[in-house]
């Protein structure tokens, strides 16, 4: 179910010809060619939401809400970039407009750990306490830091990228970037002292 | 984890590395969006190009209205002939990917022909500005389209591309104003003079 990111050159063009192909036929009107797309990328997006918005049920509006834009917007794919690139762009966009029109949703963290712990039970049973410490981590930044770490620190977004995602300048992007990275070692630090 | 070490550095960039880039949604996400899909993506008109299209309707009927009214006596056929040297007016459409509403194609054609009719009346030093202000209006309605295919569904873009369409209507639709009332100026002055 969770990638890595790990996938060889190979595999990533493999990836991105099939994507290319759904969307040439999704344009055409395949809806199921759309859901093939949907079903590939729907974790990448929803992961990406869950992080930024710190709040489960909004990450999934804000999913549906990134593939249908997606669907509306499709014929404007250019493949410059991979579509799954595309569709974060998409995501991004919906997430920022959102805390837009909510800007006191990014205040309701108290939930996010149990939410993210919730999530992700399963997927780290076997695994280092970190993983889940670090999403508690960074589901507790302040948004700023945390829509920067998300992007460029787990999604590997350059500054540039994800200064243009964000729509900051890549200096503040780079600040904030170092703030965030502050407050997790000192957030970490603070559980590996505790007994 | 203590602050600031090279060390402490590689751990976290070892521990955002080995996050999952993919979260599964708890819920199949997929009925919510297809419901809201409609048939042939990115070749219809989008939502608030029908407010375009309203405004745009508002602007070119009220003219039109207008010109019923304070029409000169002369025969319509004089109203024909469109100026080959007129203004180039670009065809609109809303992003690359976007057809526009019929509709919205025949009132900006209906203004464009009216300003075509009375532009070689304007002085020069008038005309000239004129056609620099619709240049650079379509120069900038070029780049936010292809901003928008970088970025699509980006709120902003797509407020400042619908004011910008908005723009370039209302200039032509002021101008066709302007020209025709002082045509009817004229033509009541001459009047005045006979009687």
């Amino acid at each position: 179910m969770q990638d890595r990111g790990g996938d060889s050159e190979f595999e990533k063009a493999q990836r991105k010809a099939r994507d290319i192909g759904r969307v040439e036929a999704a344009v055409r009107g395949s809806s199921s060619a759309f859901e093939d797309l949907y079903r590939e990328h729907v974790g990448r997006v929803y992961g990406l939401c869950l992080r930024m918005t710190a709040d489960h049920a909004l990450a999934e509006d804000l999913t549906q809400e990134t593939f249908v834009q997606a669907w509306r917007n499709l014929a404007r794919f250019e493949a410059r970039s991979s579509f799954g690139t595309w569709l974060h762009r998409i995501a991004v966009n919906a997430v920022l407009g959102q805390a837009r029109r909510r800007s006191e949703l990014l205040g309701e963290t108290g939930t996010i750990e149990q939410q993210l712990g919730e999530v992700l039970e399963d997927e780290t049973a076997g695994e280092p306490g970190s993983t889940r410490d670090l999403e508690a981590a960074i589901a507790g930044l302040p948004p700023g830091a945390r829509y920067v770490l998300v992007l460029a620190g787990v999604y590997g977004y350059s500054h540039e990228e994800t200064s243009a995602m964000l729509g900051v300048a890549v200096g503040t992007c780079k600040a904030q970037l170092h703030r965030a990275r502050k407050l997790l070692r000192q957030r970490l630090g603070e559980q590996e002292e505790q007994p | 984890m203590s602050p600031g070490t090279s060390q402490d550095e590689r751990r976290l960039d070892q521990y955002l590395g080995a996050l999952p880039k993919s979260i599964e949604p708890a819920r199949d996400l997929w009925p919510g969006i297809e419901a809201r899909m409609e048939p042939a993506p990115g070749r219809r008109a989008r939502r608030w190009a029908w407010q375009a299209a309203a405004a745009v309707l508002l602007v070119a009927s009220s003219s039109i209205v207008t010109l019923q009214l304070v029409k000169p006596r002369a025969p319509a056929v004089a109203e024909l002939p469109a100026s080959p040297s007129g203004p180039a007016v670009v065809p609109a459409a809303f992003g690359p990917g976007h057809a526009l509403d019929p509709e919205y194609l025949v009132a900006k054609e209906q203004l464009a022909e009216m300003l075509a009719q009375r532009i070689d009346a304007m002085p020069a030093s008038a005309r000239s500005k004129l056609e620099a202000n619709l240049a650079e209006l379509q120069r900038a309605t070029a780049e936010i389209n292809a901003a928008l295919a970088l970025q699509p569904g980006d709120p902003l873009l797509e407020e400042l591309l619908l004011n910008t369409y908005q723009a370039e209507l209302g200039v032509m639709a002021n101008v066709n104003q302007l020209t025709r009332m002082n045509g009817t100026l004229n033509q009541t002055e001459s009047a005045r003079i006979r009687l």
